[in-house]
């Protein structure tokens, strides 16, 4: 299969609508609290992108197999119930191995069964889509929103703390700039981040 | 105001000023504005423009800028040109992408910045503080006259929080090398210290660079009332507010709220409220609404004085009651043009 064809995969477009087109956070603007909460510094965003990607695939795994099953008057309980129990696995593993970083994040990772990415994408794509599909959307959203994390808590991380994951980069006498590790900083940050992706994927002019 | 008009017309007339009458004229109108009646339409009813308002604002600025130099030295120049470059190079990016002419407001914006640090600020944080104020402060909102916030003081707020070392302890006192942390203010909210309020008027204590010689601001502001370039409503009801709350404050609790007077002269009270308060675009434009800015932007200054772990509220209260503004506007007019039911 050429790239030809994959670019014409449903899979395919799936996946890069979660990556880039409907990028849920520049496009969409959800899950917009916990990208202001933990994007402070690299490792927050890295661990709580990885969570949240790990709870969207096992969600569109469980929703999507289960979509012919479940009455579509309860199928609100049915997200909440499987992404609860996802997000308690990714709390518990972080306990268990990665104590430093489920301390600083602590509250927001029990926070991702209420993150608008995850429950609306079970409401919007899931429900109605075959498995693969549903998965590599999973896939896309879950990336772009780890890749979105990561670049704005590099630059919250170099600027308030003078370090990139906990390595000094800044040179001596460097005065960290305390309001970018506050949540202000993130507005900032997240702001322009938005705008610039938004001239860049030419979504403004329309 | 008329009396001085005609005393510049009378002086414009003598012989000896003959060959300056060019020199009057201009001077006539930048601070009155032109005086010809236009023959033939258009017809300008105003006759103020941007122009004309920032050279008014910068000219009562100058007694502030000249005690800040004379007082602190020549860096302080030096901060002054680091702010309008900075805050320039943000404004001429914006105005060459947006294909606009490049906005008078930021002459004043750029002057006053400098003026509200305090005089031993390093000077990249001049020019991270002018470039925020006017990338956050005005330019995203659409350029001058769209913005909320007055982008000097967002700038002042961005690097007060982002270095809150280099700004608490960056101060000294005029004529003085020695940095020290005591404003009037802070000695006063740490040792319970009045500073006397010659030494205040007369500018012998630490504090910003243009806050400091306090003459040369009351008569700056007078200046700009008397050319109703500021509106002296809000002003007034600040000032008049910050006493009020103070003297009921003092009697009340004397340990946690200074006296009216020293609040009225210490810190950047005035500076606030004649040269930033009346900023026309971010502050209302009803005369009951100006009472109501000025009135509560005064409560404000007194309680995060006195109650707050900040010791200056003028910055904060501004910044707050420019965000009320178009609230207190919208419900001003609601009462004022309230039909019968």
């Amino acid at each position: 299969m050429t790239i030809k064809d994959l670019k014409k995969t449903e899979s395919f477009n799936a996946f890069m609508n979660g990556l880039w087109r409907d990028h849920p956070i520049f496009s969409l603007i959800l899950g917009i609290c916990s990208a202001l909460a933990v994007s402070n510094r690299v490792e927050n965003a890295l661990a709580m992108g990885a969570g949240v990607t790990f709870v969207l695939l096992a969600t569109a795994l469980i929703i999507s197999s289960l979509r012919n099953l479940v009455p579509m008057r309860v199928r609100i309980i049915t997200y909440m119930i499987t992404i609860a129990s996802f997000v308690i696995i990714v709390d518990k593993f972080l306990k268990a191995y990665f104590p430093t970083i489920s301390e600083s994040i602590g509250p927001y990772v029990g926070l991702i069964i209420t993150n608008c990415i995850i429950m609306g994408r079970a409401e919007a794509f899931y429900i109605q889509n075959k498995l693969g599909k549903s998965v590599m959307d999973a896939l896309g959203n879950g990336l772009g929103y780890t890749f979105t994390l990561t670049v704005i808590a590099v630059v919250r991380e170099l600027l308030g703390f003078g370090t990139i994951l906990g390595f000094t980069v800044m040179p001596e006498g460097f005065t960290p700039w305390v309001v970018m590790a506050m949540a202000p900083g993130a507005f900032f940050v997240l702001a322009l981040f938005i705008w610039i992706s938004r001239t860049i994927t030419g979504m403004e002019s329309k | 105001m008329k009396k001085l008009q005609e005393l510049l017309h009378a002086t414009a007339r003598l012989k000896l000023f003959k060959p300056f009458a060019a020199v009057f004229e201009t001077l006539e109108g930048i601070i009155f504005g032109p005086t010809e009646i236009t023959a033939g339409a258009p017809h300008v009813v105003d006759n103020i423009e941007i122009k004309r308002y920032m050279t008014v604002a910068i000219i009562a600025l100058l007694p502030s800028t000249i005690s800040g130099i004379v007082f602190f030295g020549w860096r302080v120049l030096l901060m002054i040109i680091a702010s309008y470059v900075a805050g320039g190079i943000v404004e001429v990016a914006f105005a060459l992408i947006r294909k606009r002419e490049i906005e008078e407001g930021f002459l004043v914006t750029g002057l006053i910045f400098p003026l509200i640090l305090p005089p031993t600020a390093p000077i990249w944080v001049v020019v991270v503080g002018s470039a925020v104020g006017v990338f956050f402060g005005k330019e995203v909102f659409g350029g001058t006259g769209r913005n909320i916030f007055n982008p000097a003081l967002v700038g002042r707020l961005f690097v007060t929080i982002a270095f809150p070392q280099i700004m608490s302890a960056s101060w000294q006192k005029p004529f003085s090398d020695a940095i020290t942390t005591a404003t009037p203010l802070a000695s006063y909210k740490s040792a319970g210290e009045l500073t006397g309020l010659m030494d205040l008027l007369m500018g012998s204590v630490a504090g910003s660079i243009g806050e400091v010689f306090r003459i040369g601001i009351i008569a700056g502001g007078i200046f700009l009332m008397l050319t109703k370039v500021a509106n002296w409503r809000i002003p007034v009801s600040y000032l008049a507010s910050v006493a009020l709350f103070s003297w009921i404050g003092n009697l009340i609790a004397p340990d946690l709220v200074a006296p009216p007077l020293f609040q009225l002269l210490a810190g950047g009270l005035l500076f606030g409220a004649m040269f930033m308060a009346t900023d026309p675009v971010t502050s209302p434009f009803n005369h009951e609404s100006k009472f109501i800015f000025g009135g509560l932007c005064g409560l404000v200054t007194v309680v995060i004085r006195s109650f707050s772990g900040y010791t200056e509220g003028v910055m904060f209260s501004i910044i707050f009651m420019n965000a009320l503004t178009p609230l207190i506007d919208h419900f001003v007019l609601k009462v004022k043009y309230r039909t019968a039911k």
